[in-house]
This record gives structure tokens, C-alpha cells and sequence, in this order.
């Protein structure tokens, strides 16, 4: 990479900031400020500064709707809020996903907008971590915070997993490199796995790899688990893992201190989906008659682990909630949005800081397609393309701020560094003004009728 | 400035045995996922530009499979499965050795030739689908032209697709 001489030019320096990209949620970015922009980035990996230091090009400005000719026309706000509340007040089974990477606050606003309308609320878990929350329903959830692996894990597995890609301050922030209570010489006092068919940016730099076959995982857990429980292993192979190496490796995972397994979408993913997280929770407590060991799932966006805490807390289930018999809903295989759109049910969908045009695979986008879309976002991207309105909001933890929840369910607030620009709004101020205005059509609705 | 530069691989690998045939299908698995690439570039938002093409429409293949393949760094590939097909640029893997495998960073390409079957578990299957990968000269879309192409959903008359003029790399809205 280019050298780039440091940003000197400068107004005045935000600390503490709370990097708004993946669960790490670093707290103590600081924010080189001129003239209202974000100009540099002190602390942040190459995702976050990225993020922060954000392409205005392509920034949504203004709030805009569809014209007739299939063009975005630029609107004023009361135009497109009434559009979109209209289309979701007249919308027989609407979904409302994203809220991943945004606020606590706007949830709290997007959760009555969906009680009142009978919306499916759903969230970016339901194309990622959704098969972990299940598979944490049924086994269970040894989990940890990333303070406590730092002071004291001397072994870290990552199993389907790249955190030097997608998490990468990670390892050197809470699990590898940080000198810990307990592990005073950091790195050196600790083992670090990758499990993971790809030879990985983090596989390249771990002391074990083990690079078992694609699909692989559930045998190969399975295969642990036989040798922890001193069960005799009949095949030469597991998985394309020699049977001798497994034991090796179960023998090493019995006698450490304290161990941390942090598993990603590898194991999501693949075919057996929550199958493969059930036998690694599994596995885990099978260690735990040994040893201590823990697990996290490595989640992807700054609030994704949010929605979900605060969706189990609010209406009992974690995400994928169905309000449309007026009582809250989960079934899996039947209220998930890409079900949804795959079976076609969905009328309206808005997406809420999140971008289903870029990561839904292509049959489920084919029905955005047929359907109106409203999108509530910072960047124009995929799913503007397929949108039908438009309302810019705004940036949390840099232009405004909002509480998140971290991989580990630690909360964060996020505080504002700069002032959002002057024709965007606050996410939390759109789902009020959807709300009162679905509200009111509602209501009208309500005296129609009783007349 | 650009954060986003071609990830460093070797320039050229010959087959080994120089007995073996050039292929002219080549019968693969296709793995997507983040990458820090395409991860920086969008989040940073810049998903019409060029640069996002460069780092999320392409196939980061094994060495040996390009060389049986007769293709180049950057050269365009099709790569086909039951949910479809789209073209990418291969490019050589920083993983590699993984023959039989390519990689698709997660974005709009990718996302053509994903499985959506959830098989009940809310998750599609992103990871593990088999594939075919050959040699095409169709050049790879931006993203804006990708989507229209591909949903169509503000086409009127879908034939005439081909034709149309890019949408270019800026986003193009009537302004007031």
C-alpha cells in the first residue's frame, strides 16, 4: 500500500469515539475534525477508517421517490414520508429489515410501526448469525465477555472465521496480542487456532491451522468431541484431518487455563447451518469437564447483536418477529425474510440501514423487484437501485448518537462528533414521523369504518 | 486517494505437466464471504464506482485452475450455477493453494449465483455450491448496470437491455 503522510491539518480532535463497522465496537477511535468533516482517523482498522471517512459522492442528500418513467425524483421530506406511510399503512404483509447499523433508538420506534401495522421485523442475523441464535436456543450459550478472554484465554480458536478481514482490530485489541491480567506477555502466552478450509489472512498468521474439507465441520467436531470423551476413532481421516492430529489437538484443547472459541459465518454458511454451531457449543461443554472454555459468535455489523438482545427482550424472540396476528410470531423456515420473499408473501419492504440489493442472493432480491421498497439509508447502493423511496438518514456514532450492542452483549454509547449534513435526518426522527403518519392514516381509517 | 489497491499475487503459473490438457470447463466450488476489500469499499459507500466492480466482481481463483482454464489475471470468466449465472473478472487467489474452489467476495455478483434455499434454517446458503467457471469475453457490468440487468425492475421493455447506456459510476437522480 501507498505511504500516506499523516493528516496534520486539523480543527480540533474527538476522542473516545465509538467505531460504527463490525462487533468489535471499538471505543477509542479519535476523530481529526475540519470544518465539520471527519477528515482523519486515529485507531481505526483499514474497515473502519473507511467507513468513517466516508464517500461523498454517493452520500444520499435528499429524500426522493420513483416517478413515473422509473427515474429518482428529488422530494421534500413531507412528500416522501407521506409516500412511504401510505405504502405501509396499505401493505397486507410488510417486512421491515435491517437495524443492524443503526441505533436502539430507532428501534424502539421501528418496533411500534411494526405492532401497528403487523409487520415482520427482521434483522441482518436472519443471512448470518441466525443459525447461531438457534443453535444457542437449543444448547445453550457459554459465553464470555471480550475483556475477560483478553485477561485470561492462552488458547483462541477461530472456527469459519477470517477476523483479519472482516474483524480486523480483533486479535489485536481483545484476543491475541493485548497483554492480559493473567497472559502478561500477550501473544507469546497464548495459542492461536484457525479452523477454516481456506488458508486465511488469519490462518496465515495462527501457530495451528486446520484446514479441514469444505462442509467438513460437523465431522469434525463430531471427531473431537469421540476423543474427548475417549471414544476410539475407526476412520484414518475426519473430514480430511488425520485421525492422530485430532486427538493431538483434543489433548491440547484439555489442558489449557482458559480457552476461547470464536466461531463465524464458515459455520452458518455451509449445509448443515445451526447443526454445526449445536456440536461446537457441544463440544464445548464436553471441554468444560476439563477445563474452562467459552465461546462468541464474531458478528458482523456494530448493532446486529441489538437487535437481537433487544428483540428477545422487547417480544421474547431474537429476531425474524412476526406481528401479523397482532401478537408476536418467530418460526423459523416461516417468518425469515429470505422465506418471505422466496415464497413471495411480502407486499412492502422497508430496509432500514442495510443493504438486501448487495446481500440477499438473487431469488429473494428477484421479488424486491416486484414489490415497492423503502429504503432508509446513508449511501446510495445496490438497493437504491431497486428502491421506490428514498430517505436519507444519518450516520450513528459520527453524526449522531446511539446505543449499540457489542459481539459479547456489552452496551456502548456511541457519541456524536460531528453535525449530520443540513438536508439529512436522524433515523430515530424518520421511524417517529412513519409512525405518527401511519398512525393518523390509521386512524381515518378506524372512522371510516365506524361511521 | 483510494484505499483500494489489487491484491499483491504472482503474475503468471504455468500448468505443471505440461501434458495436461487446457480445459475449456472447469467444474468448481463456489465459496462467497467478506473480504477487506470489498468490506472497506462498501462501507465507505462507494459501490457504483469502478472500484467496487474490482473488488467484489471477482472470482479469486487457484493458480493451477487459471492456468487449465487459459485465463489471466483479469481476464473475464463466467461462472454458472442452478440460480444463475454472472460475469467476473479471475484473478489470482492470495489463499492459494485451494484448487477446486473459487471465492466471490459478497456483493451484487456474487449474489446472482447464490443458493437461497434456507432448507427452514432463515440462513441461504451462501458457501459450498457447485459451479462451472469458463472463459468469456463479455465484459464484467457496474454495479447499477448489474442490477438492471439482472431485476429488471425498472425496465419497460426488457430485449432492449443490452443497448441501453451504462448508468455510469455516479448516482443519477432528478435533482429539484
Amino acid at each position: 500500500m501507498a505511504y500516506e503522510p499523516p493528516v496534520t491539518d486539523y480543527d480540533e480532535i474527538v476522542e473516545n469515539g465509538t467505531c460504527a463497522f463490525c462487533g468489535c465496537n471499538c471505543d477509542d477511535l479519535d476523530f481529526l475534525v475540519k470544518d465539520g468533516h471527519v477528515v482523519g482517523v486515529r485507531h481505526a482498522c483499514r474497515l473502519g477508517a473507511s467507513k468513517v471517512m466516508e464517500d461523498m459522492d454517493q452520500r444520499l442528500m435528499v429524500p426522493m421517490i420513483r416517478d413515473e418513467t422509473g427515474e429518482l425524483m428529488e422530494v421534500d421530506w413531507d412528500t416522501a414520508l407521506d409516500k412511504a406511510a401510505e405504502l405501509i399503512a396499505g401493505a397486507v404483509r410488510p417486512i421491515f429489515y435491517g437495524w443492524s447499523e443503526t441505533s436502539i433508538e430507532t428501534m424502539k420506534h421501528g418496533i411500534r410501526l411494526g405492532e401497528l401495522v403487523g409487520a415482520v421485523l427482521d434483522n441482518q442475523a436472519t443471512i448470518c448469525h441466525g443459525p447461531s441464535l438457534q443453535a444457542v436456543q437449543n444448547v445453550g450459550y457459554p459465553i464470555a465477555t471480550l475483556g475477560e478472554i483478553k485477561n485470561r484465554a492462552d488458547m483462541i480458536v477461530y472456527t469459519g472465521s477470517n477476523p483479519m478481514n472482516s474483524h480486523p482490530r480483533h486479535l489485536a485489541r481483545y484476543s491475541t496480542f493485548p497483554r492480559g491480567w493473567f497472559r502478561p506477555r500477550g501473544r507469546f502466552d497464548r495459542t492461536l487456532v484457525t479452523m477454516d478450509p481456506k488458508y486465511s489472512d488469519t490462518a496465515k498468521m495462527s501457530d495451528i491451522w486446520i484446514g479441514f474439507e469444505q462442509n467438513g465441520d460437523y465431522g469434525f467436531y463430531n471427531a473431537i468431541r469421540a476423543a474427548l470423551r475417549g471414544k476410539e476413532i475407526d476412520q484414518d481421516y475426519v473430514s480430511g484431518i488425520p485421525k492422530e492430529d485430532i486427538m493431538e489437538l483434543a489433548e491440547a484443547m484439555k489442558n489449557v487455563q482458559f480457552g476461547a472459541l470464536y466461531f463465524g459465518l464458515g459455520l452458518t454458511h455451509t449445509l448443515s447451518k445451526q447443526r454445526n454451531i449445536d456440536m461446537a457449543i457441544e463440544m464445548l461443554a464436553d471441554l468444560n469437564e476439563y477445563t474452562k472454555w467459552v465461546l462468541t459468535p464474531m458478528r458482523g455489523h456494530f448493532n446486529v447483536n441489538g437487535f437481537n438482545i433487544f428483540m428477545a427482550f422487547e417480544m421474547g424472540f431474537p429476531y425474524g418477529v412476526d406481528f401479523c396476528r397482532g401478537y408476536p410470531r418467530y418460526m423459523n423456515g416461516e417468518t425469515n425474510t429470505i422465506d418471505l420473499l422466496t415464497r413471495k408473501e411480502c407486499d412492502v419492504f422497508m430496509v432500514i440501514a442495510a443493504d438486501p440489493g448487495a446481500h440477499y442472493p438473487g431469488g429473494a432480491v428477484k421479488h424486491l423487484a416486484e414489490i415497492p421498497v423503502i429504503q432508509v439509508d446513508i449511501h446510495w447502493g445496490p438497493s437504491t437501485e431497486i428502491a421506490d423511496v428514498v430517505l436519507p438518514g444519518s450516520f450513528i456514532g459520527v453524526e449522531c448518537a446511539g446505543t449499540s450492542y457489542r459481539m459479547d452483549g456489552v452496551p456502548i454509547y456511541m457519541k456524536k462528533a460531528v453535525d449530520k449534513p443540513e438536508t439529512c435526518r436522524d433515523d430515530e426522527w424518520i421511524m417517529r414521523e412513519l409512525l405518527e403518519r401511519v398512525q393518523k392514516i390509521k386512524d381515518q381509517e378506524a372512522a371510516v369504518a365506524s361511521k | 486517494m483510494t484505499y483500494i489497491e489489487k491484491p499483491v499475487v504472482p503474475k503468471v503459473v504455468k500448468l505443471e505437466e505440461p501434458t495436461a490438457k487446457e480445459r475449456k470447463i472447469l467444474n468448481m466450488m463456489l465459496n462467497t464471504g467478506s473480504d477487506i476489500y470489498q468490506g472497506a469499499c462498501k462501507k465507505r459507500g462507494s459501490t457504483l464506482k469502478d472500484e467496487y466492480r474490482k473488488v467484489c466482481g471477482v472470482a479469486y481463483m487457484d493458480p493451477k485452475d487459471m492456468a487449465k482454464l487459459g485465463v489471466a489475471n483479469w481476464d473475464t470468466v463466467k461462472v454458472t450455477t442452478d440460480w444463475g449465472e454472472v460475469v467476473v473478472c479471475s484473478v489470482h487467489s492470495r489463499d492459494a493453494p485451494h484448487e477446486g474452489t473459487i471465492f466471490i467476495p459478497k456483493g451484487p455478483w456474487a449474489n446472482v449465483i447464490t443458493s437461497h434455499e434456507t432448507y427452514c434454517c432463515c440462513d441461504p446458503t451462501y458457501k459450498g455450491i457447485y459451479c462451472t467457471v469458463e472463459k468469456t469475453d463479455e465484459p464484467v457490468l457496474l454495479m447499477a448496470d448489474l442490477m438492471r440487468a439482472v431485476y429488471k425492475k425498472y425496465v419497460d421493455d426488457e430485449e432492449t437491455i443490452p443497448e441501453l447506456e451504462s448508468l455510469g459510476e455516479m448516482p443519477v437522480y432528478k435533482k429539484k
